[in-house]
C-alpha cells in the first residue's frame, strides 16, 4: 500500500456535531477526524445517526451546532429565522463539496443522461474543465471502474451494481480529497456487492481518503482504518478495525457484532 | 342537410382561424410565464408566495372560464379608478380581455402541471446535483427542469388542446374567431346544423395539427 502523505491539517474534521429532526435528536455530539489517507467505517445500528453524520459533513444536512472543517476551512453557519442553523455562504457550501464525491446508498444517478454524460456533468458545468478533457477522464474513469462499455447507455439500462459503479465514477471525476459513501452497497442484490466493494477497495489501496457508513462488517475490517461505531446518537466506541470488530470494550458493540456476524 | 351552404361557409369560417389561433397562441404564451412564477411560488420556501400561488391556483381552476370573461370583460369597466388607469387601453378591448381570461385560466392549470412534474423528479437525484457543487439554480436547470418538462409534456399538450377549444368562448365577448363567425353566419341563415359541423372540423383539424406537434415534441425529448 502506497504511504499517504501526513498533513497536520484534517481532510475533514468535525466537532460536537449536533442534530434533531423535530423531537428526535439524531446526533448528540459527535466528533470525527479524517487525515489523508485515513478510511474511516462508520458503523451502528439503524438510527444511529450515521448516514446523519455522514450527511453533516457535506451539508445535505446542516448541523444545529458544532463545527465541521473541510481541509482546514470551517464551514460557517448561521441561524436563519424559521428555518434553523444554515450554511451561512452557500457559495462556500457548494466549494467545499466539490472536494468531497459523495456515493448514495440509491446511487441517484440521472436519468435522462447517459452514464458518460452522468460522469462529465458537473466537471464540465461546475469545474469547467473543458469538455473533450472531461470526456477523456470519464472514460479512463469507468475503465477503471469496469463499466467503460456501458458509457453510451441510460442508467436503468444497468444493474445495481453497474450503476454504483457509474456513480462512483461520477464523484471521483470531480477530483475530490475525501470520497463519503453512504451505505453504497445496501441497496444491492447480494450477487452485486462483491463488485462494488472491489471497486472501493482499490479506491482504499490508492491511498484515498474515505468515510463509508457501511454494514460490511468484513469489509470494514479489511479496508478500514478506523472504525467508529454509533450507538443513539453518540460514539460508543472507536478504534482500530481489530479490536472494535475483534473484541470491542461495549457491550452493545459486542451484541451488535454478533447480530451482524453471528447470522 | 345543405351540403352546398356547408361549402359555402368553410372559406367564412377559416376566416377566423386566425384569430383563434392568435388568441390561443398569445395565452399560451403569456399563461406558460405566469404558470412558471406560480409554479416556483408554489414551491418555494416563502409562505406568503406559496399562499398567493395557492389562491390564484384556487380561483381559477375553480371557476368557469366564462364567468372570468364576463367579470374581465363587463365587470372591471365599471370601476372609475380602471377606467382611469393606464390599463383602459388594453381592458376596454375584447380582444386583451379575452386574451387576460384564457391567460390567467391556462396559467391556474399549467402551474400546477409544472409543480407536479417538478415535484416528481426524485429528491435523490437534486442531492447527487448538489452534492457535486451545483447551486440550486445549475440543479434545477441541469438535472431538474430536463426531466421535469419531459414528465409534463403529455399534460400540457392536453392544455393546448383544452386552450383551443376554450378560445372559442371568446365569442361571448363580440369576437369574431371562428365560433364568433359561425355564430354570425347562424344569425344569418339559420343553418345551425350545418354551419356549427363545419366549425366543428375545423376545430378537429386544429387540434389533430397540435397533437402531432406534441407527440414530435415528446418524441424529441424521450430517452432511449
Amino acid at each position: 500500500m502506497p504511504s499517504a502523505p501526513i498533513s497536520s491539517i484534517p481532510a475533514v474534521q468535525v466537532d460536537d456535531v449536533h442534530k434533531r429532526f423535530l423531537a428526535l435528536e439524531v446526533l448528540k455530539g459527535v466528533s470525527l477526524t479524517a487525515h489523508d489517507g485515513d478510511v474511516v467505517a462508520l458503523i451502528g445500528s439503524s438510527g444511529s445517526g450515521k448516514s446523519t453524520l455522514l450527511r453533516c459533513i457535506n451539508m445535505l444536512e446542516a448541523p444545529d451546532s458544532g463545527r465541521v472543517v473541510i481541509g482546514g476551512e470551517e464551514i460557517r453557519m448561521k441561524t436563519a429565522r424559521g428555518r434553523g442553523t444554515i450554511p451561512a455562504d452557500p457559495k462556500q457550501v457548494e466549494r467545499l463539496r466539490t472536494r468531497l464525491g459523495m456515493v448514495f446508498q440509491n446511487f441517484n444517478l440521472w436519468t435522462h443522461m447517459t452514464i458518460l454524460e452522468n460522469v462529465v456533468e458537473a466537471p464540465i458545468h461546475v469545474l469547467k474543465v473543458p469538455r473533450a478533457q472531461a470526456l477523456d477522464e470519464a472514460r479512463a474513469l469507468l475503465d477503471k471502474v469496469g463499466i467503460l462499455a456501458k458509457a453510451d447507455y441510460y442508467p436503468g439500462q444497468l444493474s445495481g451494481g453497474q450503476q454504483q459503479r457509474a456513480a462512483i465514477a461520477r464523484a471521483l471525476a470531480m477530483r475530490p480529497q475525501v470520497m463519503l459513501f453512504d451505505e453504497p452497497t445496501s441497496a444491492l442484490d447480494p450477487e452485486l456487492v462483491g463488485e462494488v466493494l472491489l471497486v472501493i477497495r482499490k479506491l482504499a489501496e490508492e491511498g484515498r481518503t474515505m468515510i463509508m457508513v457501511t454494514h460490511e462488517m468484513s469489509f470494514a475490517r479489511e479496508v478500514a482504518s478506523e472504525v467508529v461505531f454509533l450507538h443513539q446518537g453518540r460514539i460508543e466506541e472507536r478504534g482500530a478495525p481489530a479490536k472494535v470488530l475483534g473484541d470491542p470494550d461495549s457491550e452493545r458493540v459486542r451484541a451488535f457484532l454478533s447480530r451482524h456476524l453471528g447470522g | 342537410m345543405n351540403w352546398e351552404l356547408m361549402w359555402d361557409s368553410l372559406p367564412k369560417l377559416l376566416g377566423g382561424v386566425p384569430l383563434t389561433l392568435q388568441l390561443t397562441g398569445l395565452s399560451l404564451a403569456v399563461g406558460v410565464l405566469i404558470a412558471a412564477v406560480a409554479a416556483a411560488a408554489r414551491l418555494s420556501d416563502n409562505l406568503l408566495f406559496r399562499s398567493a400561488a395557492w389562491s390564484y391556483v384556487f380561483i381559477f381552476r375553480g371557476t368557469p372560464l366564462l364567468v372570468q370573461i364576463f367579470l374581465i370583460y363587463y365587470g372591471l369597466g365599471q370601476f372609475d379608478a380602471v377606467r382611469q388607469s393606464f390599463l383602459w387601453p388594453v381592458l376596454r378591448e375584447a380582444y386583451w380581455c379575452a386574451v387576460l381570461a384564457l391567460a390567467l385560466n391556462t396559467g391556474a392549470y399549467a402551474s400546477e402541471i409544472f409543480r407536479g412534474a417538478v415535484l416528481s423528479v426524485p429528491h435523490g437525484q437534486v442531492e447527487a446535483a448538489r452534492a457535486c457543487g451545483m447551486s440550486r439554480w445549475l440543479a434545477f436547470r441541469r438535472i431538474v427542469a430536463p426531466q421535469a418538462l419531459r414528465q409534463a409534456l403529455p399534460a400540457y399538450g392536453n392544455e393546448v388542446v383544452l386552450m383551443v377549444k376554450a378560445s372559442s368562448l371568446a365569442s361571448t365577448v363580440t369576437l369574431l374567431e371562428i365560433t364568433g363567425v359561425a355564430r354570425r353566419l347562424i344569425s344569418q341563415t339559420y343553418a345551425v346544423f350545418e354551419i356549427f359541423i363545419v366549425a366543428g372540423l375545423i376545430y378537429l383539424a386544429l387540434n389533430t395539427l397540435a397533437a402531432v406537434a406534441v407527440r414530435w415534441c415528446e418524441k424529441r425529448l424521450a430517452t432511449a
